[in-house]
């Protein structure tokens, strides 16, 4: 059984819709004992990470997710904000510490080419390091995803970033992965049939 | 690269769907019409974003409205932005709930910034678009609210930048004097609006033709460009219209028009 | 479906079947000819000042009206009528025709354009000989509009001459703009020959006294050559003097007059715009369709695409959805203005349309030929 973590952190109807229509029918819950025992985990989110950050304590959430992810390995994707809280920390509307399954901060984007215009939103090319092809395997060339997002995630182990996005003259994290862990800065469930493929994979794999 | 955005827009009266000519509006149809006129299942495919505004002239009924989008959106799977007529932060929740993954605002700018301020705190910056309609006039390009019938006294630098402060992520930028018309979009107004802010700007009004799409595009600051003349684009003119725009070089992202293919494939094995 | 029975023009969508249309090379129709040489060789500054000449010539010595402006209140008339009085400092004299079947809407566009500062003579034909002529030429022709497009005319002559007005200026000849002949693009002037061999197909209303008499058809009957060039009437299409843009005049009559649109579509078409006067004018298009293969979609999407509104293949779309559209919700006013029954109304349908181009499927006209 899947489940898609239930915080109140925008638009999970959509990603249920793109789960159904790949013929998997989602729980959507934020019933502990429904995340523990899921085969696999999906934490959404639109919004900010300080916002997902308390909404997730507020709901007793944080030490049951750690719980199955670090410890039971439930395999998790995590999709925007809900990949980015991943971090160790978070810098939007001032400092709040993250889940911390990835070493890293989230952090606005700051544009080294002048005229990029923030935030970054549309589609955009991601290039998957070797190695991942039980998720990105259907991508041998770069593939467009779509973004929004005014914050990125900076990885302080650069092997933590399986997937990169270039925007402003920078090299954004678009895919991080971890053990069980895997989380993606664009949305697949907006991604047109690339991004139900990259759905497709992780739930077979 | 960042590609461009084609955008369809829908506009959406009392439970149908109307065509607009410089905010005058012509019934069209139901959703059943849209699904019989358009091939939709590909043409959802061959847009990169779907905007759906209510401008029910009356009181308007987001609740209806949430349901509608609902219904039309569930098995297409690109970003929805919806509005027209929010009132509330519930109103926003009810739209996000409803598939939309974007509100789209456009009198509270002026008249309610407050509830501006909070949509964009509440769900983020990148989940509010503002709307800005403009009409020329002697004293350059003016911002209109109200579905385009009163003048909101600020100029379309001052009304971008009011937007930009109050924390939207994108505008949306209509030309009330070429929407519904065929003549192509107002390049002037879309360079003074993006000299004016750092946030990516939608175009809106005036398209007829593939072309038109290419020459907005085309202008410096411009991330998309939107068209609601829903007969101009009838069967599957935007599909074509794709083809037309990444033919000219502008950079367009690119995947398989199979979505149906990849029905119920959850727990095959790869091959 | 066969591949060769209409051959259309490669730049709009016009079919060759349009009567006295001519082709240029790269296939492409007179009408699209003329709408590149009015972005290119035509100098408009030139003709306008051409036009400035006319009124000073032709306008009054003394009180009264210096032209005649033919009005249904529809966006060309509100158009010709402001550039009349507010462009050319004239004083026009509005003449209205009242069409068969009329909408509210039309006659409320027309009290705007009047009540906007305009004299008007409203002028209605008499009524129950103008039906008798659109059920003949409904069987006939094949065209029951006939009934009001030749008192048009006839009323216009009678009331320049009348009044003594000489200058009469139309909106475009259609010819020219829709395709047709090419004769008036370079002429400002088309004569009552003209009116009569071309705009009118040949059908000169003296036919009609085999059934009327002479009194019955004063407003039908149109004066005799003598009497026209004594009157010294000039009779003028303003297309030649101003790059014509059907869609340019809704929008100024929507800003001058509040010209007001159908709610939805008009039947046959996507616009909502155009010709929203006359129900008959609904059953004029079908007509059109059935006898030469085009409808009124075809005409309003070619119009979009010189006017570089549209491509080509997003008019082939339009017309292939809605060129074929049998006036059903007018049905029962036709059968009731005409005094036909609906065997009869049917009975004209078959005999006027082209069964080179259609045939019947389940007791409906269907196209043999498809649109490309």
């Amino acid at each position: 059984m899947l489940a898609i973590v239930d915080y109140q952190m925008g638009n999970i109807h959509s990603l249920g819709n793109a789960l159904a229509f790949l013929g998997c029918e989602a729980r959507v819950s934020r019933d502990p004992e429904v995340l523990l025992a899921a085969d696999k985990l999906i934490l959404p989110g639109v919004g900010a990470f300080d916002a997902a950050m308390r909404n997730l304590r507020e709901f007793g959430l944080v030490d049951v997710l750690d719980e199955a992810v670090r410890r039971r390995g439930t395999p998790v994707l995590g999709v925007c904000v809900g990949m980015q809280i991943m971090a160790s920390r978070g810098t939007e509307n001032g400092f709040s510490e993250g889940l911390g399954w990835i070493d890293g901060a989230v952090e606005v984007i700051t544009p080294t080419v002048i005229g990029t215009r923030v935030p970054h939103v549309g589609f955009n090319e991601v290039r998957f390091a070797a190695g991942n092809n039980d998720v990105v395997g259907d991508f041998a060339k770069p593939t467009d995803f779509y973004f929004v997002h005014s914050y990125h995630m900076v990885c302080s182990d650069p092997a933590d970033r399986v997937g990169a996005v270039s925007y402003g003259g920078q090299e954004l994290t678009a895919m991080v992965r971890r053990d069980n862990v895997l989380g993606v800065q664009f949305h697949p469930e907006k991604s047109q049939s690339n991004g139900l493929k990259l759905l497709g994979a992780f739930l077979r794999c | 690269m960042l590609k461009k955005r084609l955008i369809f827009t829908l506009l959406y009266c009392d439970g149908g769907y109307v065509l607009s000519r410089n905010f005058r509006l012509q019934t069209v149809g139901d959703l059943a019409w849209l699904r019989e006129n358009y091939d939709f299942d590909a043409i959802a495919q061959s847009i990169d974003e779907l905007v759906v505004l209510d401008v029910s002239r009356g009181e308007r009924d987001t609740a209806a409205f949430a349901e509608h989008l609902k219904e039309l959106s569930a098995s297409y799977f690109l970003p929805i932005a919806a509005g027209g007529g929010l009132r509330s932060l519930e109103d926003g929740y009810r739209l996000l709930a409803a598939n939309a993954d974007k509100l789209v605002v456009n009198s509270p700018i002026i008249d309610n910034p407050a509830l501006v301020r909070t949509l964009a705190q509440t769900f983020g910056s990148q989940s509010v678009v503002a709307s800005v309609d403009c009409r020329k006039t002697e004293a350059g390009y003016r911002v209109f609210i109200h579905n385009g019938e009163t003048d909101s006294g600020l100029d379309v630098a001052a009304a971008v930048s009011r937007a930009t402060e109050l924390g939207v992520g994108e505008i949306y930028l209509t030309a009330i004097d070429k929407d519904g018309t065929g003549f192509g979009y107002d390049g002037e107004l879309a360079v003074q609006a993006a000299a004016a802010t750092r946030l990516p700007i939608i175009l809106s009004g005036g398209v007829g033709r593939y072309q038109h799409f290419c020459d907005g595009l085309a202008i410096e600051g411009i991330s998309g460009a939107s068209t609601a003349n829903i007969y101009n684009f009838i069967v599957g003119g935007l599909s074509r219209a794709r083809t037309h725009i990444a033919a000219r070089d502008i950079p367009m992202a690119a995947w398989d028009f199979n979505l149906a293919a990849l029905r119920g494939t959850a727990n095959k094995e790869s091959t | 479906m066969s591949d060769n029975l209409m051959t259309y023009c490669s730049s709009c969508a016009m079919p060759s079947t349009r009567p006295r249309i001519t082709y240029h090379e790269d296939g492409i129709c007179n009408a699209c000819l003329w709408a590149r040489e009015k972005k290119s060789i035509i100098d408009w500054d030139v003709r306008w000042k051409e036009l400035e000449g006319y009124a000073e010539q032709l306008r009054r010595k003394g009180p009264g009206f210096d032209v005649i402006v033919p009005v249904s209140g529809g966006k060309d008339s509100c158009y010709v009528a402001y550039r009349m009085k507010h462009d050319l400092g004239l004083n026009p004299l509005l003449v209205h025709i009242e069409p068969p079947l009329p909408f509210e809407l039309g006659n409320r566009n027309l009290d705007k354009l009047i009540a906007a500062g305009y004299d008007c003579i409203k002028v209605a034909p008499n009524p129950s000989v103008m039906r008798r002529i659109a059920r003949r030429e409904m069987i006939d022709f094949g065209d029951p509009l006939l009934c009001w497009m030749i008192p048009v005319r006839a009323v216009l002559f009678r009331i320049a001459i009348q009044f003594g007005i000489r200058w009469i200026m139309w909106g475009e000849d259609g010819e020219v703009e829709y395709g047709g002949l090419s004769h008036s693009k370079h002429n400002p002037i088309h004569d009552r020959e003209y009116e009569l061999r071309y705009l009118l197909s040949g059908n000169d209303p003296r036919k009609y006294l085999d059934e009327f008499t002479e009194d019955q058809l004063g407003f039908w009957l149109l004066p005799s050559q003598e009497e026209y060039e004594n009157a010294g009437i000039v009779n003028m299409h303003m297309n030649y003097f101003d790059a014509w843009d059907p869609y340019r005049n809704y929008m100024v009559a929507k800003e001058k007059f509040g010209l007001e649109e159908k709610k939805g579509r008009n039947i046959g078409t996507y616009t909502n715009f155009a010709q929203t006067d006359s129900a008959m004018f609904d059953l004029h298009c079908y007509l059109m369709y059935l006898k030469f293969g085009f409808g009124r979609c075809t005409a309003d999407a070619c119009i979009d695409v010189r006017r570089g509104a549209l491509d080509r293949e997003q008019a082939v779309e339009l017309i292939r959805k809605y060129d074929n559209a049998y006036p059903e919700p007018f049905i029962d006013l036709y059968l009731d203005y005409m005094q036909m029954t609906r065997e009869e109304f049917e009975a004209a349908l078959d005999k006027h349309a082209n069964k080179r181009l259609f045939h019947k499927v389940d007791g409906r006209w269907a196209p043999l030929f498809e649109v490309r």
